[in-house]
């Protein structure tokens, strides 16, 4: 009976992304100057076992290229060659290809062997260098693809042919196809065809949702890496599909010299590998070894597994919220003690519950480990000297924050970098030491987690913040700003302007949208500058998204939750202080400014206790730097609730963020703010427009 | 009643003023029969963008696009500009353009719609 290898592969693709990082972090000593023969043998050991198990599982493109790699190393680690730091540079877009190969042969795509090839001849060229005969030795069971096509294939014309069909959210995200496209443009030459047959009439079409489509055809020899990078903010939200032109050629000599991976045998798998004589690991086994003795034991569990775990303890907690509430009216000597156990109850619930959470829990380092290479790259093209230094790195969030905190990180630091730290000579001539300073530091405050991206650069200007936020209308001259309100001028959307943005940290991705994302996740950024001395923006984190904060208010007999964070201030309403607009609105005079009114019940259409503003009470939310004030019946308590998604268990309904159980079985829905103020300024429903004919 | 509660509120931001917030102005209007693009026709400005073509595109026509103070424009403007010319040729009213910035050009040119924006003679 043959074992089928396909249940082992995404357990190899996992622990082969790790071990990528682990040699990344490796090779970035290297690059520091820091030689030990551990470092050698941990990036050794990484490229021999992604090739054992490459070859195990007949991905034979990736196992010959580690092979290459793997005597490269070999020929470091034996002390034949002398680390240097072109070789570091080779070997970490050698990483760097690895990963990329893993993740299309992962997702059943098409491997740059364009790209590969390349890199394969970089390496051939350092080990055939002072004459050492360590080329590296062909795989006679699996000619690499790149050099079977090139020798077999006629040359067709190099190039990528790009389907992208943006998403809903895209441009609301702050992903421009137009920017995309023009970096393209960048890489090489475009052919562009739109697709504009889901194009409505003027009358219906949401104006925030992009609706063209686009072929594009990418000429030149231009890395896979390359063309993922520009849609690396996009693409999850679009359908991407990036093929190599002449595909056909090109695919016929990749199956021609890679077995189908999920139809493999293994007993074909093993004569496929490449070296045979060599002892293969599989990857279970070695990683097993290797997981035993870096941290004494742990077990692999899929999220899943854990959000199923987290849910149930969700919902036991809000059984227990029904039992003491029940319990709280009843009079006796049972009832006291029913009330004991009760209290006893909760306090295990809330233990049971944190400790839940606290397995969902990730340590930062997770994200920050991805900036030393990006400062080292970044810094390294800017002709920029700059020193990073990461502290708290083993403070833990929760895995959704985490994932969804990375890019806000990745765009802040490109920034600081960019923007913030300054040439060496100019560095030196302003008294500074020629290396600037990026810190990353996070910290447990409070029931949340700051994370703070430090640079000692040139700071913010603040004059010059000023004069362009009145150039496009932020501000006028007649109100006097203050220093904090004037730095938070550069999150107020579209304020980037052309001299402000660079190919490095101007991706058409502002800091209106890293605000946003910092907010959607229930979060708050902050940013402090001293002119001549840097910069320091502080993000401040929920630990969890699976529990919130939120104040209940009621409006007829219906309850909504709504964010603390969200909430500015409550007050009620003086007549004096209400205007009538036209189109029949209302806004609140709340000192200098005038906020819309947003009638709750108007909104979601149910009876009110109330209709006119007096008896009721205003709630001052705000989101995206807009304010609005919410109409409601009364407050009531504030609590942390169980969110439960509406997605899974309903649809999305825009405005409303989730529902959680009440102590007394009613179900609240949960606010959305950004969501209720989008609904309000655009009350038309989304989704019924008719696609034009095309 | 429950009395008024003051929740502890995050550090403020940007303000906007009623005035700007409500009427955006990215456009000029001209109630004859030119439709002028504004110097910035972005996602900001969308929905201000939109309800002036959607005005202009109701009259009668013969139109002029002038689109030589466009500055600034993203895909969100390029796609409104397109849904108001696919509008225009299905309710036939002619256009033709006066002129257009190089940015508009451009952000044209990059997008591929340039066969889209041009009226049939």
């Amino acid at each position: 009976m043959s074992l089928d290898l396909t249940q082992f592969h995404e357990i190899f693709f996992e622990e082969s992304f790790e071990a990528l990082d682990s040699m990344e972090a490796a090779l970035l000593k290297l690059s520091a100057g820091e030689v030990d023969a551990e470092l050698i043998n941990t990036i050794f050991r990484v490229a021999h076992s992604i090739k054992g198990g490459a070859a195990t599982f007949a991905f034979t493109e990736v196992a010959a290229f580690t092979h290459v790699l793997e005597t490269l190393l070999d020929q470091l680690r034996s002390g034949k060659r002398q680390v240097r730091p072109e070789i570091v540079d080779v070997l970490l877009r050698s990483g760097d290809a690895m990963r990329a190969m893993l993740l299309a042969t992962q997702h059943k795509e098409a491997i740059d062997s364009a790209g590969v090839a390349k890199l394969r001849a970089e390496l051939d060229r350092i080990m055939g260098e002072a004459g050492t005969a360590a080329a590296a030795p062909s795989v006679a069971a699996a000619p690499a693809p790149a050099a079977a096509a090139k020798a077999g294939a006629p040359a067709a014309t190099p190039g990528w042919r790009i389907q992208f069909i943006p998403g809903v959210d895209l441009l609301r995200h702050g992903n421009d196809p137009l920017r995309i496209i023009r970096e393209l443009s960048s890489l090489g030459k475009v052919r562009v065809s739109v697709d504009a047959a889901r194009v409505t009439s003027l009358s219906t079409i949401d104006p925030e949702v992009c609706v063209l489509g686009w072929k594009i055809e990418l000429l030149g020899e231009i890395d896979r890496a390359a063309v993922q990078n520009v849609f690396e903010w996009a693409e999850t939200e679009c359908e991407l599909s990036i093929e190599r032109m002449g595909g056909e050629a090109t695919a016929a000599a990749q199956s021609a010299a890679m077995p189908a991976p999920t139809s493999t045998p293994a007993t074909e798998a093993a004569t496929a590998a490449p070296h045979a004589d060599e002892p293969q690991h599989p990857p279970r086994a070695e990683s097993a070894a290797r997981t035993a003795n870096a941290d004494g034991g742990s077990i692999r569990v899929s999220i899943e597994k854990i959000d199923e775990l987290l849910n149930s303890v969700g919902e036991l907690v809000i059984t227990q919220s029904v039992l003491s509430q029940l319990a709280a009216p009843l009079e006796g000597r049972e009832a006291g003690e029913l009330r004991s156990a009760l209290a006893q109850l909760e306090r295990h619930m809330r233990a049971l519950q944190e400790s839940v959470m606290r397995v969902r829990m990730l340590p930062i380092s997770f994200v920050f480990n991805r900036f030393p290479r990006l400062v080292r790259d970044l810094g390294q093209r800017l002709g920029k000297k700059i020193e990073l230094k990461v502290t708290g790195d083993s403070t833990e969030l929760d895995k959704t924050v985490l994932e969804k905190i990375g890019d806000p990180l990745v765009h802040l630091v490109r920034n600081s970098i960019d923007h913030g730290i300054e040439m060496p000579d100019v560095r030196v001539a302003a008294g500074k030491t020629e290396h600037g300073t990026i810190s990353l530091h996070a910290y447990h405050k409070g029931g949340n987690v700051i994370v703070e991206v430090t640079d000692d650069g040139g700071g913010l200007r603040k004059d010059k913040i000023l004069k362009k936020a009145l150039e496009r209308g932020l501000v006028t001259n007649e109100v006097e700003l203050s220093e904090e309100r004037i730095l938070n001028l550069i999150f107020a959307p579209g304020f980037s302007t052309a001299d402000v943005v660079s190919d490095v940290s101007g991706r058409g991705v502002g800091m209106d949208v890293v605000r946003r994302n910092i907010n959607e996740l229930g979060g708050h950024i902050q940013i402090f500058s001293t002119q001549g001395q840097g910069s320091t923006i502080r993000i401040r984190l929920p630990l969890t998204l699976a529990i919130l904060d939120g104040q209940l208010a009621r409006v007829g007999k219906e309850v909504y939750v709504v964010p603390i964070v969200s909430i500015v201030e409550t007050i009620q309403v003086t007549r004096e202080r209400v205007n009538a607009v036209a189109g029949g609105g209302q806004v609140f005079r709340l000192r200098d400014d005038y906020l819309p009114i947003v009638r709750l019940h108007s909104l979601f259409d149910i009876d009110p206790d109330h209709t006119d503003l007096l008896d009721g009470l205003l709630m001052i939310v705000e989101a995206d730097g807009k304010r609005v004030g919410l109409f409601v019946d009364e407050l009531m308590s504030q609590q942390q609730v169980v969110i439960k998604s509406l997605e899974t268990n309903f649809k999305q309904v825009m405005g409303l963020a989730g529902a959680t159980m009440l102590g007394d079985g009613r179900v609240a829905l949960i606010l959305d703010i950004p969501g209720i103020i989008t609904r309000f300024q655009s009350p038309q429903e989304r989704g019924l427009q008719t696609p034009r004919a095309a | 009643m429950i009395p008024v509660t003051e929740v502890p509120a995050p550090a403020l931001v940007l303000d906007e003023s009623p005035t700007r917030a409500a009427a955006p102005a990215p456009v000029h209007s001209n109630p004859n029969t030119r439709v002028t693009l504004g110097a910035s026709c972005t996602i900001q400005e969308a929905v201000a963008l939109r309800s002036y073509l959607l005005a202009q595109a109701a009259q009668s026509g013969p139109l002029e696009i002038d689109g030589a103070s466009v500055q600034v424009i993203d895909t969100a403007g390029v796609q409104l500009v397109v849904a108001f010319a696919l509008d225009c040729l299905e309710k036939g009213v002619a256009y033709k353009w006066l002129s257009r910035s190089e940015t508009l050009e451009k952000a044209i040119d990059l997008l591929g719609v340039g066969a889209l924006l041009e009226y049939p003679a």
